[in-house]
């Protein structure tokens, strides 16, 4: 019956609420249980309440709880889950030190999505097409979960169970996402290949690489849209770790990565175009990658 | 009137709607609000195709919803584009249906006091369905045995069948095209095709109506024609034309698709009278997307031509797959016919248009009509002879085109005239030096990952459906208009013609302006509605400012007669020895005696002199039918980039020519070849719509997320657009006018197809190019280079036959 | 179902709605407040239609709780012209004829004029950047880029309405 749906309208009935702190935030979802969802910049969520694919009765608001809101820079950076698309693109913290995140912020769809869109709702979602997710995969972040009274930090690696799945339940709420100090000589990029430019990906791509003069001594790779959840090449990051970069082996690693993903046919894109696209944006990242590890290393 | 005298007409003033527009105050048919007024909401079909086995409402109505099933509506069976003359007209609707021909055909609808309680009423009815088979393709449809998806039509009054799903057919005949065959030394064969694009208009189809305490209506509608939505309201609901009041709101943009009434307007009415009470329903975006596309195209064209390229003969053969309702593919796959022969020069020729039912989307026009998909063929098929040939693709079309003195056939055989302007040389030139034609690459001879490609196109679009014939046309066409002087010399231009964003009211202002020889701000343009006004037949086949401009201009001609008079009494001359003319420093039109200066006065003193003597108000209605139909040409140059990794085209530089007789509004005419550009590198590179082929779903499921519309990104840089006019003086149209709209998308795909031919050497002959079939066309290629070069026999890539 | 008071400010004036938790702020502005210069074209955030400025910044009213407007500033078009004067953007919009059908404009220059707030001359790609999510189906829009970029100029070239 999806042809009824309304986007005019939200159909469903909820109650709303909008905690000013994490303790009220936790108290609220502990005591609504399943029935109650997270409300961030609402561009997900309103967008699946409308087309019925959510129907939450309480929908608390994070907008009041002014912790959740905020980089701060430390020996690497810690992002605070309610931070605007639009800010972290613009900190001058993540700039050119996390530079694929930073790319990957300005490839979102669009400006008013990336002003009301925030980083922690963008991998709760757990969209396998997130944007932000390849480029927080390179730079090896990590999610900080708090619920009532406990917190744990876990790999972003492990965080996604699916496409809109994740490992949080049921009463946790992301707070954080932190990143580590890159290592010196590190450079990363991120790629994406769309429709329209305004649209989600049908492949995106980050990478990082650790230069230390003409080797590579370290290297991750992560694709969005290319299997159910945003993911890692391990085959053509070894291929590349303790190797020169040269274009040849950045176009080896790109092959391999392009063999090894398992992405599927869909209304945005087929999977053969999404695995030759693949190799390409990849092969370029790498490329940008590389040559921003050397300026790093030469400043 | 010289055209160094015009005034108004060719300044660059700002639109009279254009303070509205840009503070948020214009008012469109999602707009309206009216008091005690309740929200519909339409229950659309999940099947593709299925007998409506039982409705129950009684839950929704227990909510208080009121419930329109097709027990309630008229049995009418209409069309809903009432352009076309009923012998040609193929009537297979009801206001809600008898059967579900398509996912999202209305079924039934709702009304409530809230959106959301209407929504919750929807959701407690209950249809059963029986489904039957689900035909998404031509080849399923045309089968024997097939499910019919009409049993009948209604056809002039009789009840015509349907044999395998045919909608309709036509041909046309010219010459002798097997003699013609015979001469040709070489012979060209080729099938293009064209896809089922939504319109993306920003407005989604509203409507609001209001039942009248003496039993009438008032409707607040999307639409290109308050009075053809009159008409069919009046014919559906049985209700005499002074009781149905429609009224003309600013559109948010339609390109063809509110031609005819749109599906929720006589819903709607029929909701709003059975509840007694107002009713809006504001079609949702996935709703439109389901209510509506272009009509796609499947054309086989075959050319003849001599070794130094001279057609000789042409055959094509069109068929079109309208989808669940015929909403007047006749005239279509007439102008299909009639814009192929007024190309080029062609002795002998022979068309069949066909068109099929299928469990889609019904399709309609779109701006051009049938002209974009008949360009497409003939300018790519043009582009390749013209290279099999060794020739200039630009020389070989200047030299076989019609122009001057050739006949134009402006929408199918019935609609016909003789070239009076023609400015195609022009703008060949123009655009060819503008784009750096001669600088183009040889197609096919890039090797790197960025290959970039030059292509052009060209064409027209027509200017209205005027004919000379006194009886027995097709189509309807003509306008009418009232302007009034009002008591202070300023003017009041009332007319019920649409405009669609290209300024066309404003530009109509303007004529009447000139006519007169008023400033140009003293001619307001009135709100009015179908109780007001004169009839019009509607805003399409780009006849705006040609034929709705023409019957302002008769009417100012007669205003201004009649000012002459009162004037000339008044200063005692002879009313021929008057001219009135604008003067900027007065802000007033002046009347006055070229041989004796001191006799003047102004407008505005003819006005007030009229008032206070109690001699009337001026004022003409006038109402008139274009005899002509003339060709608005358009040039196309594009320069694309194409990545031969990612198989993404980029559009770099667009020089973009239009003949369009006197340019009335330079600047917005300028906006509407820019804006063709737009949605025509929609139509060739990115835009299509699936339906799935078990289901008949739409895959996009009516979220614009996947019927991908181009944005400000996808657009060349603004300077890298380059558009011009040609010099041209239509002898027809107000002071010299053709048109514009339709014809700045005509040729677009052609010449993106031209231009992707150029920079891989690879012609596609179906659009949209995207990038998935570039990839392959290019890995095709490669395979074919690697065969030759092993010395392998080449796979014949011949396009010619001999 | 029940309603609860949301108090914001609307174009400079304090306001109090009553709503209930799923009431849009699209819907709040124009049905209540009859402000319909903000558009529904989708409901999803594809077209840009419904952009309206929220404490300065850009948001899509169709996907907005009007709840979570809670003390906030909303300007919407009708808010951006001060008092008869018109904003300059709306100035350049009308000169350099990026207005067609209009449906799209209130839209564009909502946006828009976010963009000129915090870089009064942009460039081209800056603009096209910005302004990548508001679909327009008339002009194809080289007006709109260049009436944004231009819009500069009118900073000091007021423009006042006729009285009403």
């Amino acid at each position: 019956m999806y042809m009824n749906t309304n986007t005019r309208i939200l159909a469903p009935e909820f109650d709303f609420a909008r905690p000013a702190s994490l303790a009220e935030a936790f108290a609220l979802l502990r005591k609504h249980g399943r029935g109650a969802r997270l409300l961030a910049g609402g561009t997900d969520l309103l967008v699946q309440m409308k087309m019925e694919r959510l129907s939450p009765e309480l929908v608390v608001s994070l907008a009041g709880v002014k912790e959740l809101d905020g980089i701060t820079m430390g020996d690497g950076l810690t992002i605070g889950a309610g931070t605007t698309i639009q800010s972290v693109s613009r900190s001058p913290a993540v700039g050119a030190r996390f530079a694929a995140l930073r790319e990957a912020c300005n490839a979102f769809s669009t400006v008013s999505i990336m002003y009301m869109g925030t980083l922690g709702g963008n991998i709760c979602n757990a969209s396998p097409a997130a944007d932000t997710a390849p480029a927080l995969l390179v730079h090896d972040a990590s999610v900080i979960i708090a619920s009532a009274g406990s917190e744990r930090r876990v790999p972003l690696a492990e965080f996604f169970a699916g496409p809109g799945k994740t490992v949080l339940k049921p009463g946790e709420i992301v707070t954080e996402v932190r990143l580590p100090a890159p290592a010196a000589g590190t450079g990363s990029a991120f790629r994406k290949i769309s429709r329209v430019v305004a649209d989600i990906s049908q492949v995106c791509a980050a990478v990082s690489l650790v230069r230390d003069g003409a080797r590579i001594t370290g290297c991750r790779i992560a694709l969005g849209s290319v299997a159910p959840t945003p993911v890692r090449v391990a085959r053509a990051e070894a291929a590349l770790t303790g190797a020169e970069g040269t274009a040849d082996a950045f176009a080896k690693a790109a092959e391999i990565v392009a063999e090894d993903i398992r992405p599927i046919s869909d209304v945005r894109a087929s999977e053969s175009y999404r695995r030759h696209v693949a190799r390409t944006i990849v092969r370029d990242a790498l490329q940008t990658a590389w040559q921003r590890a050397g300026e790093g290393a030469t400043k | 009137m010289l055209s160094t005298e015009l005034k108004s007409v060719g300044d660059a003033s700002w639109r009279k709607d254009g303070l509205s527009k840009v503070t948020g105050s214009e008012k469109y048919a999602p707009d309206v609000s009216v008091d005690r007024m309740w929200h519909g909401r339409v229950l659309r079909s999940p099947h593709a195709h299925a007998r409506i086995v039982s409705v129950d409402t009684s839950a929704a109505e227990a909510l208080g919803a009121v419930c329109l099933t097709y027990d309630d509506v008229p049995k009418m069976r209409y069309n809903e584009r009432i352009v076309s003359t009923p012998p040609c007209l193929y009537r297979d609707r009801t206001v809600v249906a008898d059967k579900a021909r398509h996912v999202g055909e209305a079924v039934l609808a709702v009304a409530a006091p809230t959106e959301e309680l209407a929504e919750r009423a929807l959701r407690a009815v209950r249809v059963e369905y029986a489904p039957l088979q689900v035909i998404t393709t031509m080849e399923q449809a045309l089968k024997d045995g097939a499910d019919p998806i009409h049993d009948t039509v209604l056809l002039d009054g009789k009840d015509v069948p349907i044999r395998n799903n045919v909608a309709v057919q036509r041909t046309i005949d010219v010459g002798d095209v097997e003699k013609g065959f015979a001469e040709a030394e070489l012979v060209f064969e080729r099938t293009f095709r064209t896809s089922r694009i939504y319109h993306a208009q920003m407005e989604p189809k509203t409507v609001t109506c209001r039942p009248e305490i003496d039993g009438g209506i008032t409707v607040w509608c999307s639409t290109q024609s308050i009075h053809n939505t009159r008409i069919l309201l009046g014919q559906i609901y049985g209700l005499p034309l002074n009781k149905v009041n429609v009224v003309k709101v600013a559109l948010g943009g339609a390109f063809g698709s509110s031609i005819q009434m749109n599906s929720v307007t006589p819903i709607c009415v029929g909701l709003a009278l059975k509840a007694g009470r107002p009713v809006k329903i504001a079609s949702t975006r996935e709703e439109d997307m389901h209510d509506h596309v272009r009509y796609p195209s499947q054309i086989t064209l075959k050319l003849g031509v001599r070794k130094d390229g001279t057609l000789v003969a042409g055959e094509m053969r069109a068929e079109i797959d309208i989808g669940a309702h015929n909403i007047q593919a006749y005239p279509f796959l007439g102008g299909l016919g009639g814009f192929w022969a007024s190309l080029y020069k062609l002795p002998n020729m022979k068309y069949s248009g066909r068109a099929i039912y299928s469990n889609k989307t019904p399709s309609c026009a779109m701006q051009g009509f049938g002209a974009p998909q008949a360009h497409f063929a003939v300018e790519c098929l043009m582009d390749e002879i013209a290279h099999a040939l060794g020739l200039d693709p630009v020389d070989y079309k200047l030299r076989h085109y019609v122009g001057l003195g050739g006949t134009f056939w402006g929408q199918g055989p019935a609609s016909k005239c003789i070239i009076r302007s023609d400015g195609v040389p022009e703008l060949l030139r123009t655009g060819a030096e503008k784009i750096g034609w001669d600088k183009r690459p040889k197609p096919g001879s890039q090797t790197g990952r960025m290959r970039r490609g030059i292509g052009m196109a060209r064409g027209f679009h027509t200017s209205g459906v005027g004919h000379a014939k006194a009886s027995g046309a097709e189509m309807i066409d003509y306008s009418g208009a009232i302007v009034k002087l009002n008591e202070d010399g300023t003017l009041d231009l009332i007319q019920s013609l649409m405009d669609h964003g290209g300024g066309t009211n404003h530009a109509i202002a303007k004529i009447v302006a000139d006519e007169i020889g008023v400033p140009g701000h003293m001619v307001g343009i009135s709100p009015c509605d179908t109780r007001t006004s004169l009839y019009d037949v509607t805003t399409h086949a780009t006849r705006g400012v040609y034929a709705g401009g023409a019957a302002a201009l008769k009417a100012a001609k007669s205003v201004k007669a009649q000012i002459l008079h009162w004037a000339a009494r008044v200063l005692d001359v002879l009313p021929e020895s008057l001219v009135i003319e604008p003067d900027d420093n007065l802000g007033q039109g002046v009347v006055y005696c070229p041989n004796l200066a001191e006799r003047r006065m102004t407008v505005g003193d003819v006005a007030r002199y009229l008032h206070i003597n109690s001699l009337g108000t001026i004022s003409a209605s006038e109402s008139m039918r274009q005899v002509n139909c003339p060709p608005a040409y358009v040039s196309y140059f594009v320069e694309v980039e194409v990545d031969t990794e990612t198989g993404q085209i980029h559009t770099r530089r667009a020089a973009l020519g239009s003949d369009c007789g006197t340019v009335v509004n330079p600047a917005l005419a300028s906006g509407q070849l820019v804006g063709g550009l737009s949605k025509g590198q929609g139509y060739a590179l990115i835009e299509d719509n699936h339906w799935d082929p078990v289901t008949g779903e739409l895959a996009s499921k009516g979220f614009w997320v996947d019927g991908k519309t181009p944005s400000m990104a996808e657009a060349p840089l603004a300077d890298d657009i380059m558009t011009h006019f040609a010099h041209t003086y239509e002898p027809t149209g107000p002071f010299g006018a053709k048109g514009v709209g339709e014809a700045a998308k005509n040729p677009a795909i052609a010449a993106f197809a031209n231009a992707v031919h150029n920079a891989l050497g690879i012609r596609f002959y179906e659009v949209p190019i995207t990038p998935e079939k570039v990839l392959a066309a290019l890995a095709g290629q490669e395979a074919q280079q690697r065969d030759t070069s092993k010395g392998r026999a080449r796979t014949a890539p011949a396009p010619v036959a001999e | 179902m029940k309603k609860q008071i949301v108090r914001f400010t609307l174009n400079g004036t304090p306001r109090e709605f009553a709503v209930a938790a799923n009431d849009l702020l699209l819907n709040v502005i124009r049905e209540q407040e009859k402000l319909t210069g903000t558009k529904y074209g989708c409901g999803i955030g594809e077209c840009g239609a419904c952009t309206v400025h929220v404490d300065g910044r850009p948001v899509l009213s169709c996907l907005k709780l009007a709840v979570e407007a809670e003390g906030c500033e909303v300007v919407t078009i009708e808010g951006l012209a001060q008092g008869r004067e018109l904003d300059p953007l709306q100035r350049s919009f009308l000169d350099n004829n990026a207005v067609q059908c209009g449906y799209c404009t209130p839209g564009m220059i909502m946006i828009g004029r976010t963009l000129l707030d915090e870089t009064p001359n942009p460039t081209e790609e800056e603009v096209r950047s910005h302004m990548r999510g508001q679909l327009c189906r008339c002009t194809g829009y080289a007006s709109i880029a260049k009436a944004v970029m231009g819009a500069g100029e009118y900073e000091t070239k007021a423009f006042r309405m006729p009285a009403e």
